[in-house]
């Protein structure tokens, strides 16, 4: 999961604020479309001969319906083995003799595949890609044993992993009414009767180059670009792709719990509040507060959790706070917590601990010591962001798949400065709310209360 | 983890991590490929290999391959300037003026292998720098950095402690930033409050890791293959060690382990030569007194054989290991290339062609020399339903002794060949990826040259020799084999698809 950005949540995946840059003058970004709808985006970045190509197409989990939940996932699998001018395997057999990394990756929102290369390799990416968009084969001995490979994905990432586990089950109490409820890789149940000729019609449905944005960052210019899209991927026929629609949220659905025991030691607790994303939200500054929010509560090891849950009160031994603003549909603000079972702390009081900060952001505003804080590590993440050439087209990419623009990146800094100690009290107000909220108590099993 | 800073996450991190961050945190780390090799493919996708010969021959020709040039790749130059300092610290530097910024990493000889008898001290010592000096306790010290947006960062693994910062290269940011890190470095309080806490935290990691199972075959697995060795017990120590450390303990290891004369300073960024100087002697300055560590002893082999952990997941864990090499070794291009084509990297091995592309057996399987400081393991990794975990092994087993027996064909070794010329401009694209080579280059006092003269010997070896070195280091029946999971009765293996092993390469000669 690449949205990471400086540091990683530790249960679950979730961006914990978005990759934050700015366009530097030494940095242009290009943006056009081919005549059959691909959208290309470019930016230099001559620091190394080397470039970095990703296709992202408007696709994932949140698309499917039930009983074909993990489609997507599936279809990203199928996807290496073969199309028109290459056999099972063959693309990444030739990327991997090149000495490219390859990946793909496919989350609620989209499905993305990429290539990091020496920059006069490009065009073997576009080919590649520009083929298995045209012309994937999806053959049914492939599908039968990728499936088996599928399953053991979902055994190790998920069946045999607690906290992945119960955040799978939290999320279809977190999201009622929206496709966000699907796990990416898909229930057991589906990959169990999932057919090939169901990827078939997915990927009729959604492969098409009006519904993908190609994102390229590295030592190359936008004509060069163009050319090599124009060449490859220019003859691939629009087509006509379904109205995706934004996965909408009830706003209140009302408070949820849920006890959970799995196989684990100690107990954790899961909170989240529905809430809207940049996509969902007209007023974008609410949703900017939310993440200045989550950067208060969980920026950092000077950061509230931290400094006063885990080592003031020694409540938790771990906390975390994330909300990805950047999602197509309404999103989620979570919390989770290990209580610090040293001291004897229940999950109990760990819920009453997290909900003790969320009232404190309610009823007094941040000092503004605090706020130039989370200030100066936004600015100073704008800057070393711009090292790694595979977050930049990340960024780029996630902001387009779900329906936003590339620019809003450049604009972060404006954005949250926007923000008032009177805006983030009055979300805290809005969101933080019992009929927002799920709570998930996950337990060893062997303290199961019959 | 594949972020070695930010310990805060980083404990229960490098509790969780399975896999093979042993030395250090260039190991099994993307943002610190080990030299010439590609980065771990992470698999959440597909696979590799060759094409059916039945390929119909009307097949259309990729163009865009025919086309590449056969000269040689580009890649960031590296100019990599290295000199003492007057406490005896090494110093490697590569001025990047690109982005007002830097990267400073610490490297000492104060990992795992030095905890003596008391198992954990190098991780908790390591972990306690930043939780207090004079006049500043840990929530001071983290709104030092963080009000100047700096990243500070720190990591133990067996072979090496590390800490680290990342700044702006202003002045106004760049020199409050390093005179905090030069107090915390260099003076550490230790309180008892905070030692309280994260010994806590450590034991809460233990308690997670008991339902890790690719932990607890891994914990079995080092302690099987080391024996009385520093390197087998785990760096986050013991529930049975960790609460008895004594602030006095972490002060003495302090005061040998975080010496100037244990230190490798690696620098990238925003500086001047004259800059980097300065900053390096200040760092120095700062670091206590004193000469470099013994160095760690050589294991002696392990006695080959199975153990099993029973635990109640879908699937097994499946470790086999065997001692490897020491960083520095002669053999090393070799082994590196011949388990490029064994089991490295990902998608495109003998290993993950035959286990999970033919026969749909994991997600993911893995082989790899570790060379640290003293023997490194070589280890093989894989995961697969419970019923299957016998057959899986037999087979594994097989795949390396026929590799062992015949050795890599000419095709493979080309092929290998090519991917890591490929690749050798991706490992020093970034700033982060080059203060990690220097890192790793100071630390096992290798050449600055290493990187270059990596390459060269890669390129010219021949199967004979890549045959040999395998066979010299690994025999094809010393395996030490963990696994973990539930014990249920074992099926036969699916048979495999009847894709041939290898065909020609699409990819031309360079």
């Amino acid at each position: 999961m690449p949205l990471m950005l400086r540091r990683a949540a530790a249960l679950l995946l979730g961006a914990f604020y978005l990759p934050l840059l700015a366009a530097a003058d030494s940095q242009p970004t290009h943006e056009f479309f081919l005549d059959n709808g691909l959208k290309v985006i470019v930016r230099e970045d001559h620091r190394a001969p080397v470039v970095v190509s990703q296709l992202w197409y408007k696709v994932g989990s949140s698309y499917e319906t039930a009983g074909q939940t993990g489609l997507s996932h599936a279809l990203e699998h199928m996807m290496f083995k073969g199309s028109r001018k290459l056999d099972a395997g063959e693309a990444s057999r030739i990327l991997r003799e090149l000495g490219a990394e390859e990946n793909a990756f496919t989350s609620d929102d989209y499905t993305a595949y990429y290539q990091v290369l020496a920059r006069d390799r490009l065009a073997v990416a576009f080919e590649l890609e520009a083929d298995r968009l045209a012309s994937l084969k999806l053959p049914p001995d492939e599908f039968a044993r990728e499936i088996e490979v599928i399953k053991e994905e979902r055994r190790l990432r998920t069946d045999d992993k607690p906290s992945s586990l119960a955040y799978e089950r939290f999320k279809t109490i977190a999201y009622p009414a929206s496709g966000y409820r699907n796990p990416t890789i898909g229930w057991m149940a589906d990959l169990n009767r999932m057919q090939a000729n169901e990827l078939r019609a997915w990927y009729e449905q959604w492969y098409a180059p009006n519904n993908a944005t190609l994102v390229v960052v590295g030592d190359v210019t936008a004509d060069e670009v163009r050319g090599l899209a124009e060449r490859f991927f220019g003859d691939i026929e629009k087509r006509e792709v379904p109205a995706a629609k934004r996965p909408l949220e009830l706003a209140e659905p009302g408070e949820r719990r849920l006890k959970l025991h799995v196989k684990t030691q100690l107990p954790t607790l899961l909170m989240a509040f529905n809430a809207p994303s940049l996509a969902t939200e007209e007023n974008a500054r609410q949703v900017h507060a939310l993440r200045l929010i989550s950067a208060l509560l969980d920026g950092g090891y000077s950061a509230r959790l931290p400094e006063r849950l885990e080592r003031g009160e020694e409540l938790v031994t771990s906390a975390s706070a994330w909300y990805d603003a950047y999602a197509r549909g309404d999103s989620l603000f979570v919390l989770s917590a290990a209580p610090n079972m040293q001291k004897g702390r229940t999950l109990e009081e760990v819920e009453a601990g997290l909900w003790q900060e969320l009232d404190a952001l309610k009823q007094t505003p941040p000092s503004a010591d605090e706020l130039e804080r989370v200030r100066a590590q936004v600015i100073a993440g704008l800057v070393y962001e711009r090292d790694s050439i595979t977050q930049q087209a990340t960024t780029i990419g996630k902001l387009e798949t779900v329906g936003l623009s590339w620019r809003l990146m450049d604009e972060e800094l404006s954005a949250l400065e926007a923000v008032t100690p009177e805006d983030i009290q009055q979300a805290a107000s809005t969101y933080f709310t019992r009929s927002r909220l799920s709570v998930a108590h996950v337990l060893p099993e062997e303290a199961r209360d019959e | 983890m594949s972020d070695c800073k930010a310990l805060r996450n980083g404990l229960f991190g490098l509790l969780l991590a399975a896999g093979f961050g042993l030395a250090g945190c260039d190991e099994g780390s993307t943002a610190l490929p080990q030299p010439g090799e590609p980065a771990k493919q992470d698999v959440a996708r597909e696979a590799t290999q060759p094409a059916v010969p039945t390929a119909t021959p009307e097949k259309p020709r990729l163009e865009s391959l025919a086309e590449l040039g056969d000269q040689p790749l580009a890649r960031r130059k590296l100019d990599i300037q290295s000199w003492q300092t007057a406490e005896g610290a090494k110093v490697l530097f590569v001025e990047a003026r690109e982005l007002p910024m830097f990267d400073l990493r610490l490297t000492f000889s104060a990992g795992s292998s030095q905890d003596g008898d008391v198992p954990g001290l190098a991780l908790l010592t390591n972990a306690m720098l930043n939780e207090g000096v004079e006049g500043k306790d840990v929530g001071a010290i983290a709104r030092g950095f963080e009000g100047l947006g700096a990243d500070f960062g720190n990591g133990s693994y067996r072979d090496m402690a590390v800490v680290s910062l990342r700044s702006l290269s202003a002045p106004d940011k760049r020199e409050p930033a390093l005179a905090l890190f030069n107090q915390v470095i260099g003076q550490p309080s230790f309180p008892e409050d905070s030692l309280q806490r994260i010994k806590n935290q450590l034991l809460a990691g233990f308690e997670f890791q008991k339902q890790n199972p690719g932990k607890l075959a891994s914990l079995e697995l080092f302690e099987q293959l080391y024996g009385d060795h520093p390197y087998a017990h785990p760096s986050e120590g013991t529930p049975e060690s960790v609460p008895a450390i004594s602030v006095e303990q972490l002060r003495d290891f302090h005061a040998r382990a975080y010496a100037a004369g244990n230190a490798v300073i690696a620098l990238v960024g925003d500086l001047s030569r004259e800059e980097a100087e300065a900053l390096a002697a200040g760092v120095s300055a700062a670091l206590p007194e004193g000469p470099a560590l013994p160095t760690t002893p050589t294991p002696e082999a392990p006695v080959a054989g199975k153990h099993h952990i029973d635990f109640p997941s879908n699937q097994s864990h499946l470790m086999l290991a065997q001692l490897g090499i020491p960083r520095g070794h002669p053999d090393y291009a070799a082994l590196y290339l011949g388990n490029q084509i064994l089991g490295g990297g990902g998608f495109g091995t003998r290993l993950m062609e035959e286990v999970r592309e033919k026969r749909g057996l994991t997600y993911g399987i893995y082989s790899g020399f570790s060379p640290m400081r003293a023997e490194g393991p070589f280890m093989i990794s894989m995961q697969t339903r419970a019923e299957l975990t016998d057959g899986a092994l037999d087979l594994v087993q097989q795949l390396v002794r026929d590799y062992l027996a015949e050795g890599p064909t000419e095709a493979e070794l080309e092929r290998s060949k090519r991917e890591i010329a490929g690749s050798f401009p991706l490992s020093t694209a970034s700033n982060a990826d080059i203060v990690g080579q220097l890192g790793s280059i100071g630390f096992y006092d290798l050449p600055l040259t290493y990187l270059e003269d990596f390459m060269g010997e890669v390129q010219a070896l021949t199967v004979e020799q890549v045959k040999t070195a395998m066979n010299k280091h690994l025999q094809q029946d010393a395996f030490v084999i963990v696994t973990a999971g539930p014990s249920v009765e074992q099926q036969p293996l699916p048979p495999p698809t009847d894709k041939p092993a290898e065909q020609p390469s699409g990819v031309p000669e360079h």
